[in-house]
């Protein structure tokens, strides 16, 4: 009777034999193909499912949290109570779309450390703490919204500071879009809503986008005529309605089409606060290219800084522009190739409220373990000088006269001493970029601004920076002031 | 391996479901607690009261069946814990009884051994049948006793003891119960069943038992509508059948039967239809039939070599991830490491089983060590078969390993028995 049993025996073992082979099949050779079908949500859920740490403004205010969605399958829910104003800056952490903002450049301090790495294990051991850190950020919830209310959808953006220190105060691109949408269920249909969108909700105005800054550039080219002492608020320029590039068939002119005092000549101090074209587009000539672009580069531009979020160099273009004296015409108004992000405009408002030095900007001012002990704080630092304080002070007394006579009176705010420059592109094609750079109160500055408006916006041909980018300015400063 | 190494490796097992219980925890948010020691100290004291009782009663017992079954049922507890706490709970209350019922029969054939068993062989008969048909109990009445049907068999009772209902599958008893009879049948009958006519085919009235368990078989198949079950009990008679007589034809015959049987059903059955498809294509049929073992082939393939350690996977996206699919589970925390290692467990514990059934000095306790070891192994392969998609799926539990009463309480009272034949072969 040995012989069956023994071959029994023989046939179970062998049986498993063949099950090893499939198994290892299943878990090898075919194993990507199964982990990666569509239809298993392992990956995803693993990438977006797992609990991350809280995102709160400066006033407290929840931005983003996890919430468990089956408490003992340790499913979380990512929820962001903040919806679309703060969508861009806070960003989202989609399982089909991936991570952004400050969900995907914190995602290591956000995360849980419950992966149970080794590093992982040992912290569990040892009593540490697993549970993921949480993101105080610098934003005002309550700023953020005014200033979203105030762009009333119209595409643009505002970037606010504190001059003082580089904290982001506010930060909004427009349109906006809802970051819940991106992760529930209908979040491709979502998603394929916002590509097709003409408005471009999902691109980032604020730190992405670049535009040109028109005549707020002119802000960096009196600095930097100014600083070497080549001007003077005083220095007599030739009052002309219109200017020949040398060397290229461009005229520049005045946006009025006219002279801006008397046709004879005009102060730099008068030209900034009625923005005459062919002062700036001479002034910048006059300075060349190395000049202006180290005042430029002094200012942000060519630069990358990090904001806790990527975001874009803006483009002084030296190379060309050394050797094209129309372009550099051109680029002294801050239209040709010189581009800017909004928060960079915001730098220069910042940087000329700070006595002319550009803090680096930031948003996350600390990063807190789960009992409060706080794991990485950003300090305040300097990004450089943008120009001396002597040269600060002068340019701010300009850009107040911006507000109380020039081009940029409807950003004046009552009892509160408020520092402006206007900026609209001019093109054939397309209705008017327009921008109102401005910082306040004047004599002890706690918020600088760039407010971008796209095309625009509702009043479309006909908007200006003092008509459209001013009172929005305005309204933001007046709200944080009374606050 | 000693006594004492028993112990050891025991405690080891014991061990390894602590440690997986507090990385299950950390994993989860939680910390070190309560449960990790109740686990460490529920299954030594399950396994160590076996372990004391084999010291006591049948010394000259095999040191090996201990470990193994520590072993695969310690891997069980982690995923069960991590999938269900109260399973785990309840678990940990199956395991004490299961020890103490293997324990309780050592005690029972301390002195005349498993001669014992022998007198009762016709009562095991008319009990395994009993038990097969308990399920069939009209659902509802006076008695505290009722049929259930579950998932779409019928397999099993519940009794009502007043504060609280328990769940049983008779089957899982039924299938020791029904090889214990046959053993000791089969060991006395063994001369006709093998001897050969002159045509070389065996008597026609010899072949009446094989083609009677052949129509009980079919019976649980329609009847309770249970494939697994129902193979098998038909694949453990015809093996013991053909280890008694070493006669191949009754394999032949029995492969025949179960062919046609198996082709009988497919036309009959729809429920048989649907798991042939999912098993042919359960990608196409995904949203349907399907999907079980759709997603034990996700799980599996996410694991892949490393796993995603305990408690950091989603075997909870399976269906019945604590029972059936056990191993897609086991595959995706653990990985093919975890999985190769159980089976690696499972086919050591079949080829114990044969060697304590070969070393076997009398008929009747080779045959029911040869049965015992069979039939716990096949049935690990056919399910583990089912979710690696070799075999159609047959809905029966991992022995050891998968949450239930009734199958760890039957396969720790078969490791008893094969405790005891390895101890008198000794002595």
């Amino acid at each position: 009777m040995n012989g069956p049993l023994r071959r029994l025996g023989y046939v179970v073992v062998a049986s498993f034999a063949v099950l090893v082979l499939a198994v290892s099949y299943v878990q090898v050779l075919a194993a990507d193909r199964f982990r990666d079908d569509p239809r298993n949500e392992r990956v995803a859920i693993a990438r977006t499912g797992k609990e991350r740490g809280v995102i709160v403004a400066a006033d407290g205010v929840v931005l983003a949290e996890s919430v468990a969605a089956a408490e003992e399958r340790q499913v979380f829910d990512r929820l962001y109570p903040g919806g679309p104003p703060f969508a861009h800056l806070v960003g989202y952490t989609s399982r089909l779309f991936g991570d952004t903002g400050l969900e995907s450049s914190y995602a290591d301090l956000l995360r849980s450390r419950r992966d149970l790495t080794i590093s992982d294990l040992l912290t569990a051991l040892t009593g540490g703490d697993l549970r993921p850190h949480r993101l105080e950020l610098t934003l005002s919830s309550d700023l953020q919204q005014v200033v979203y209310q105030a762009l009333g959808g119209q595409q643009g953006a505002v970037v606010a500071l504190e001059p003082r220190t580089g904290a982001v105060l506010a930060l909004v691109s427009s349109p906006s879009f809802d970051p819940a949408a991106l992760t529930g269920a209908n979040a491709a249909a979502s998603w394929e809503a916002l590509l097709a969108d003409p408005a471009a909700p999902l691109s980032n105005r604020a730190t992405n986008e670049l535009y040109a800054p028109a005549s707020t550039f002119k802000l960096v080219v009196a600095a930097a005529g100014l600083d070497g002492s080549i001007a003077s608020p005083d220095t007599e320029y030739p009052d002309e309605a219109e200017l020949d590039l040398p060397g290229s068939s461009v005229v520049i002119r005045n946006f009025s089409g006219e002279p801006c005092e008397d046709g004879q000549t005009v102060s730099l101090q008068v030209a900034m606060v009625q923005s005459c074209n062919t002062v700036f587009a001479a002034l910048a000539m006059q300075l060349g290219a190395d000049v202006l672009g180290t005042a430029a580069e002094a200012a942000g531009f060519n630069r990358q800084y990090e904001l806790g979020v990527p975001v874009a160099t803006s483009v002084f273009p030296l190379d060309e522009l050394r050797n094209d004296q129309a372009a550099l015409g051109q680029s002294g108004i801050g239209e040709r190739s010189v581009r800017a992000t909004t928060i960079q405009m915001a730098l220069v408002a910042a940087a000329i409220a700070n006595q002319g030095v550009a803090m680096a900007p930031f948003v996350v001012r600390s990063v807190v373990d789960a009992d409060g002990v706080v794991v990485e704080s950003t300090e305040a630092r300097p990004l450089d000088r943008a120009m001396s304080p002597a040269t600060a002070l002068l340019i701010g007394q300009m850009m107040e006269r911006v507000v109380t006579e020039g081009t940029g009176r409807r950003g004046a705010i009552p009892g509160v001493r408020v520092a402006g420059k206007t900026g609209t592109t001019e093109s054939e094609s397309r209705a008017p970029d327009v921008w109102f750079v401005a910082f306040a109160p004047v004599e002890d500055p706690v918020i600088a601004l760039a407010v971008f408006v796209e095309e625009g916006g509702e009043a479309g041909e006909s908007a200006t920076g003092g008509t459209v980018a001013a009172p929005i300015a305005a309204e933001i400063i007046a709200h944080y002031l009374d606050n | 391996m000693t006594r004492t190494g028993e112990l050891v490796m025991s405690a080891a097992a014991a061990g390894l479901a602590a440690f997986g219980v507090t990385l299950v925890n950390l994993a989860g948010g939680g910390t070190i607690d309560a449960q990790v020691g109740i686990t460490f100290l529920v299954v030594l004291l399950a396994l160590g009261s076996v372990h004391v009782a084999v010291r006591q009663w049948c010394p000259g017992a095999s040191p090996h069946l201990l470990p193994l079954v520590g072993l695969l049922a310690a891997i069980g507890f982690i995923e069960i814990y991590r999938l269900d706490r109260y399973r785990a709970g309840l678990q940990r209350w199956w395991l004490l009884i299961a020890a103490a019922t293997a324990v309780g029969f050592l005690f029972w054939v301390r002195r005349r051994g498993l001669a014992t068993l022998r007198r009762y062989r016709y009562i095991f008969l008319l009990a395994s049948s009993v038990l097969l048909m308990l399920p069939l109990l009209p659902s509802t009445g006076p008695l505290p006793l009722h049929g259930l049907e579950m998932n779409g068999s019928r397999l099993w009772v519940t009794l009502d003891v007043g504060f609280t209902v328990l769940h049983f599958q008779p089957g899982e008893l039924a299938k020791l119960v029904f090889i214990a009879f046959l053993a000791s049948y089969l060991a006395e009958r063994q001369t006709g069943l093998a001897a050969k006519k002159l045509s070389g085919l065996v008597e026609p009235r010899l072949l009446l038992p094989l083609v009677l368990v052949w129509l009980g078989s079919v019976i649980v198949l329609v009847v309770q509508r249970d494939l697994g079950a129902s193979l098998l009990l038909f694949a453990a008679f015809v093996a013991v059948l053909y280890a008694a007589t070493g006669r191949a034809a009754y394999l032949g015959v029995g492969g025949l039967l179960f062919g046609g049987g198996a082709v009988m059903s497919w036309v009959m059955f729809d429920h048989v239809q649907r798991r042939v498809e999912a098993w042919l294509r359960p990608f196409q049929v995904y949203d349907d039939a399907g999907f079980q073992i759709s997603q034990g082939l996700f799980a599996l393939g996410t694991g892949s070599l490393s796993g995603s350690g305990p408690g950091l996977g989603r075997p909870y996206l399976i269906p019945n991830a604590t029972t059936d699919f056990m191993f897609a589970a086991v595959g995706e925390e653990f990985g093919l490491a975890g999985s190769v290692a159980v089976l690696a467990a499972f086919a050591l514990l079949a080829a114990v089983g044969f060697g304590i059934a070969l070393r076997a000095r009398e008929r009747y306790r080779k045959l029911l060590a040869g049965g015992l070891a069979f039939v716990i192994g096949l049935q690990a392969m056919l399910i583990i078969g089912g979710v690696l998609r070799v075999l159609p799926l047959t809905g029966i539990t991992l022995p050891f390993m998968s949450y239930g009463g009734s199958s760890l309480l039957g396969n720790m009272l078969g490791v008893a028995v094969l405790l005891r034949i390895s101890h008198e072969e000794r002595t």
